[in-house]
């Protein structure tokens, strides 16, 4: 005797363009990977300057004066925030992906590296050293 | 404790038979310190509506089947209380997976993807069968051997990081956290030697390179297991498993 089951009928939520917008984690997600895209427009100015340098000093100096304007500056400033984010989110994973240390010290190691990287950087297109 | 306070609880509700779409309906259930999301259930199962239906077992946060998402957030029914939450709560199924009914979600893709991982131990040697003569050994393995796979060991299936995981939800096919772990956790065992069988999974367009580290998965696994963690460390499995293979005639 067996009792007749009506036939599965699983009914499917459909996922929708927004689904990043429900959590904050997901926000904090997309701002992370959103990060690429002020940095994009400092790789266009990166290469933009070294091609003007190889034209000559004209073009190199309308570089400047173009890097000089504060919408630029201002646009500038947010890659860098942007960037510094996005290396404290992944000074944060580092650590779970590659335990080779206590995460602490990983964390504060990837923080100092990149503090001397710049200063060495400053100190070297800065004329100093 | 007398229980006099109540708490409303929003639960979505479909029924295969006769709804075309799921609709939500409201519930009063008197609660105190102690209670559970799973207790309020049973308590609305037992009192007010017998046709609710949802799943649950051990009621210890064990067995992984009491998964539901309060308020938008996958949790373990039997580890989550009506005490920690100030308003209403709303209770929906699994989000990524299929509604069977209510709570009840379809879990038939996160098993096939389990299964996709070989999540046992897998031993190349010939079997005792083909020598009788020599008895089979067990395989020994040191406490440090142990804790290089134990944290990805305690995976209770329940499924919370499937509905947490962007990706899973956009592409089913996906195998996801909890399977990606168990693969590494059976690959990071010492007496294990089937990692070659499991690589080509965790190699393809649905393994490891699937994840973007959304990290959620992590925050919501009932065992603090790091799935995301897991998959990462998977990432670098893989990375030089293709590494070793560009060397291999
Ligand atoms: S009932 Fe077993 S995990 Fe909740």
């Amino acid at each position: 005797m067996s009792e007749q089951h009506p036939p599965r009928r699983p009914y499917h939520t459909p996922l929708t363009g927004s689904w990043w917008l429900k959590h904050r984690y997901y926000r904090l997600y997309m701002l992370r990977e959103a990060t690429v895209l002020p940095l994009l427009f400092f790789c266009g100015c990166l290469i933009a300057g070294f091609y003007s340098l190889q034209q000559g000093e004209t073009s190199w100096l309308n570089w400047l004066s173009f890097m000089a304007q504060p919408w630029v500056m201002a646009l500038n400033a947010l890659t860098l925030a942007a960037s510094l984010f996005h290396a404290k989110t992944f000074f944060e994973l580092f650590p779970r992906v590659m335990p080779l240390l206590p995460a602490p010290l990983m964390i504060a190691g990837q923080w100092l590296a990149t503090l001397a990287v710049a200063t060495l950087l400053l100190l070297l297109l800065g004329g100093l050293l | 404790m007398e229980k006099t306070v109540e708490k409303t609880l929003v639960i979505q509700r479909y029924n295969p038979e006769h709804d075309q779409t799921p609709s939500q309906q409201s519930y009063q259930v008197p609660f105190d310190n102690s209670t559970s999301v799973l207790d309020a259930l049973l308590y609305i199962q037992q009192s007010l509506d017998p046709s609710l239906a949802f799943r649950w077992s051990c009621r210890m946060a064990i067995c992984g089947s009491c998964s539901v998402m309060v308020n938008g957030i996958p949790k373990l029914g039997c580890k989550t209380f009506l005490r920690e939450y100030s308003g209403d709560l709303l209770l929906e199924p699994l989000a990524h997976f299929a509604t069977e009914k209510d709570l009840v979600s379809d879990m038939t893709l996160f098993l096939q993807h389990l299964q996709a991982v070989k999540p046992y131990l897998i031993r190349q040697e010939q079997s005792a069968a083909t020598t009788p003569a020599s008895k089979p050994q067990p395989h020994k393995q040191t406490p440090k051997q142990l804790a290089k796979y134990r944290k990805f060991s305690s995976c209770i299936n329940c499924g919370l990081c499937y509905a947490a995981c962007p990706q899973f939800g956009l592409n089913p096919e996906f195998l996801g956290p909890a399977a990606l772990t168990l693969a590494q956790r059976y690959n990071l065992d010492s007496r294990d030697q089937g990692k070659a069988e499991r690589m080509p999974q965790l190699n393809g367009k649905n393994g490891v390179w699937g994840c973007t580290f959304v990290g959620f998965c992590s925050d919501v696994c009932p065992k603090h297991l790091d799935p995301a963690a897991a998959v990462n460390q998977g990432k670098v499995a893989s990375a030089t498993d293709f590494v070793i293979g560009l060397f291999k005639p």
